[in-house]
């Protein structure tokens, strides 16, 4: 799939845009603070309803406006979709075709993204909770039902936490209510462990290939899923719920001391391994860099399996951040398949000689103007 | 300037209904001030009456003019049977169907420890006494709503009275009549395929 044309109004330093994209790579050039990340956070809320680098809606709104409007037109192989994330005071409202979504988990998943940033690298150092949040994003955008099971998951999870917190306080426990809490929690939790698996696996397989390419085969990348669920690989959905069930109950005491739950998929973690050894202890920068680089590829082939398209990729200033070698493994993958955007304050440091015709935009201050052709609104 | 004090404090009256505003409740003080006098009594007799005239149902929950209402009252309904809702309106909407003959139970409100609604909060201990009391009740039917908390509530419910020997019966969710397969969302039709029945 890829992205034909964007409108924006008011969206951050964007009042009034009007652009076609190249269904191939396009380029977004400009200095510091022009609008570049902006631009390709657009694309992302469009895809995700709601941003990459804030919870807080409203700051997509250009400043002294009252609503901000993303309008795209996507092309997938079944015709063109247009699709609208409208933000305003109040909330949002995601629209498929004109029509507004009732839940905007029936809006994910029309147009798929993957977002490659500098912060990206954190993906391998920084902490789980940055791991899972890229397991959850990047899988629930290819399974409905993945995104059903988070969305229930951490309802139920919330509930419970409070009502940890309360029964710290109250003499008559009553430890049923508790017990179908945990319940609940152990259901979704077993199916989120159990899908999370499945893609992993199928993950790993394309990221390996990919670490093979870029180091001639000197090293194997391998995931493991930390979990306190015992052989968890190995498990049916319906023992890995009897285990998590027996986890929350072990620790029923100490949960109600802390007022937190314990045990679960929310405090689960992934590792990435090269020939073994764990990248985030023990790799070197590059090392660290290449895995996150395969593992981020490795998504878009994952996609097109799980979803019949390439999603579309934003690269935000990691381009020249790669030495060649690097560069050219990302672009032969990407290589007329995927639209790709990517932003950069130059294109010194670029290996522009392997990217075939790309359209160039200059984005100063929240105008784009295209290259050579004519001028872009 | 300040409105008059008989407008401010209208405008301040209607801003403690749900969902409306300040601009909201200005627009419906000064429509009220054009409104005809006999309308605008009418109005506020049907406020006063609202309150002071209905109550909740000592048994069963429901909002009702007489204690016990009227469901509760009628000994010509299946008094083996009881629909337990979340709310008086569920009630309604479950009589304008006009197929069921037994009785309710209105919870008013699920558990939700994060608004404060835990087991002690909603009409249960109710609910188990009228159970404790009617010997000849054999199903309670749970018809709270298919979010997280309702499942809970629903769950948490048939803990207490199935091991009492009373049948729990869950209503069944899926598709809406005469909602089309093609725009049913992915997780209305898992659901849907999931409570599947057999022909
Ligand atoms: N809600 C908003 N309304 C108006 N302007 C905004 C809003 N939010 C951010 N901006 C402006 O957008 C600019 C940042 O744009 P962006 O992050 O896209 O920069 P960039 O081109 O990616 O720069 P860099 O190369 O430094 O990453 C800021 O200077 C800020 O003034
Ligand atoms: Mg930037
Ligand atoms: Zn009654």
């Amino acid at each position: 799939m890829y992205l034909e044309s964007l409108t924006l109004r008011d969206y951050r330093n964007y009042e009034d845009l009007n652009v076609s994209f190249s269904p191939a790579i396009n380029i977004l050039l400009g200095e510091n603070a022009q609008g570049k990340t902006n631009l390709l956070e657009a694309i992302y809320v469009l895809s995700m309803t709601r941003s990459h680098r804030t919870n807080n809606d409203k700051e997509l709104i250009k400043w002294d406006k009252t609503a901000a409007i993303i309008q795209g037109r996507v092309n997938k192989q079944l015709g063109t979709v247009p699709l609208e994330i409208q933000v305003n005071s109040k909330g949002k409202k995601a629209k498929v075709n004109h029509l507004e979504q009732a839940k905007l988990s029936q809006y994910i998943g029309q147009f798929n993204v993957i977002l490659f940033a500098p912060e990206d690298l954190a993906l391998v150092k920084g902490a789980p909770a940055v791991r899972r949040r890229f397991v959850d994003m990047e899988f629930g955008q290819i399974n409905a039902r993945y995104l059903y099971n988070l969305g229930q998951y951490r309802t139920i999870l919330k509930q419970r936490n409070q009502y940890l917190k309360q029964l710290q306080h109250k003499k008559n426990q009553d430890l049923v209510f508790l017990d179908v809490l945990s319940d609940q929690l152990a259901a979704f939790g077993a199916e989120i462990v159990h899908q999370r698996l499945i893609f992993l696996k199928q993950l790993e397989f394309w990221a390996n290939q990919l670490q093979e390419e870029i180091t001639q085969s000197a090293e194997t990348l391998t995931f493991e899923y930390a979990t306190h669920l015992e052989d968890a690989a190995d498990q049916t959905i319906e023992q890995l719920y009897a285990q998590l069930q027996n986890d929350l109950k072990k620790a029923t005491k100490k949960e109600i001391f802390q007022g937190t739950t314990l045990a679960g998929p929310h405090r689960d973690d992934v590792r990435f391994l090269i020939n073994g050894k764990n990248v985030q202890t023990y790799g070197s920068q590059g090392q660290q860099r290449t895995t996150a680089l395969s593992v981020k590829l490795a998504e878009i082939e994952l996609m097109k399996e799980e979803t019949g398209e390439y999603p579309v990729l934003l690269l935000d200033d990691v381009l020249s951040e790669l030495d060649d070698m690097r560069q050219t493994h990302l672009l032969k993958t990407i290589q007329n398949k995927v639209q790709t955007f990517l932003t950069t304050p130059n294109l010194s440091g670029i290996a522009r000689t392997l990217i075939n015709e790309p359209k160039i935009f200059h984005i100063n201050q929240g105008n784009l103007l295209e290259e050579e052709e004519h001028t872009v609104d | 300037m300040q409105y008059p004090e008989p407008i401010a404090k209208l405008i301040e009256s209607y801003m403690k209904l749900p969902g409306i505003g300040g601009k909201t409740a200005t627009r419906l003080a000064f429509f009220t001030i054009d409104m005809d006098e006999d309308d605008v009594t009418d109005f506020a007799k049907s406020l006063i009456s609202a309150k002071r005239d209905l109550h909740y149902c000592s048994i069963c929950g429901n909002i009702t003019e007489e204690d016990p209402c009227q469901i509760c009252s009628d000994p010509s309904r299946d008094q083996t049977k009881v629909i337990v809702v979340e709310e008086p309106k569920d009630v309604m909407s479950l009589e304008k169907m006009k197929e069921y003959h037994g009785l309710y139970h209105v919870l008013h409100g699920v558990l939700s420890p994060i608004e404060g609604k835990g087991p002690e909060d909603i009409n249960i201990t109710s609910l188990l006494t009228r159970l404790q009391t009617h010997p000849d009740m054999q199903e309670v039917i749970i018809a709270t709503n298919a979010t997280p908390e309702g499942e809970a509530t629903s769950m948490y419910l048939s803990r207490l009275i199935k091991p009492a020997g009373i049948k729990v019966t869950r209503l069944a969710h899926g598709l809406a009549v005469g909602s089309d397969i093609e725009y049913a969302d992915e997780m209305t039709l898992f659901k849907a395929i999931e409570g599947r029945t057999e022909i």
